[in-house]
């Protein structure tokens, strides 16, 4: 269980959208109610599908535990799954809310 | 029929979402502006799936996946799973959207003056 293979990426891949973010798209994505919203959305159906992907009872994808800090939660769905999805999920619209900001101020001006 | 266990995850969860392409401008109809949002992050996300694979971290219950391969020992479901994951989310993020414009002009519409 040291986390070295799993976590640690896992956090990182959170840290590098909030950098793009942050430092280089700055889209406002995160001041959005309809993006907080949208992701409360996407964990209500991430549970059930990651459930299903992870549980150690017939599971499709299976984890060296000694690669994550060996939380499995709700079901046996390794935490980092929530920053991987998280990361995931959020690149995609922040890649996309900037095209929509970009067509609009071609629009505008 | 195990086998394909991983692929119907998969469609089921783009025939739970398919309906929220009726909401706004839709996600499916802008198909080259959803590929230029997806493709770039599936890109880098599969880099990391190979690696994991590669080194240990995870691997695939080959009773549950086609066999059908990407070099690097990826399974075509890890591929699909990184376009269709992203499509839900954007077809959400579509629908929420225009679900709160919706009731903001609703708004508007009920508190502007009446003359």
């Amino acid at each position: 269980m040291t986390g070295l293979g799993y976590t640690v990426p896992a956090v990182l891949a959170v840290i590098a959208v909030c950098v793009m973010e942050f430092a280089v798209l700055r889209t406002g994505l995160f001041r959005r109610a309809a993006y907080w919203f949208s992701m409360a959305i996407v964990v209500a159906f991430q549970i059930p599908v990651d459930g299903w992907l992870t549980k150690l009872s017939a599971p499709i994808v299976i984890y060296d535990d000694r690669h994550t800090i060996g939380v499995r939660f709700p079901f046996d769905i390794p935490v980092e799954d929530f920053l991987f999805w998280w990361a995931m999920v959020t690149a995609v619209l922040l890649l996309w809310e900037r095209r929509r900001l970009r067509d609009r101020g071609k629009k505008l001006s | 029929m195990d086998h394909w266990q991983y692929l119907l995850v998969l469609a089921a969860c783009l025939a739970i979402t398919a309906p929220l392409e009726f909401f706004g401008a839709g996600v499916y109809r802008q198909a080259w502006r959803t590929a230029a949002a997806v493709l770039p992050v599936a890109a880098a996300f599969v880099a990391w799936d190979a690696i994991a694979v590669a080194a240990h971290i995870w691997t695939y219950n080959p009773r549950y996946v086609t066999g059908w391969e990407l070099p690097g020992r990826l399974p075509i479901e890890e591929l699909l799973f990184f376009v269709v994951i992203p499509l839900c989310g954007l077809l959400t993020y579509n629908a929420v959207n225009a679900i709160l414009a919706r009731l903001r002009r609703v708004r508007t519409r009920a508190e502007a003056p009446r003359s």
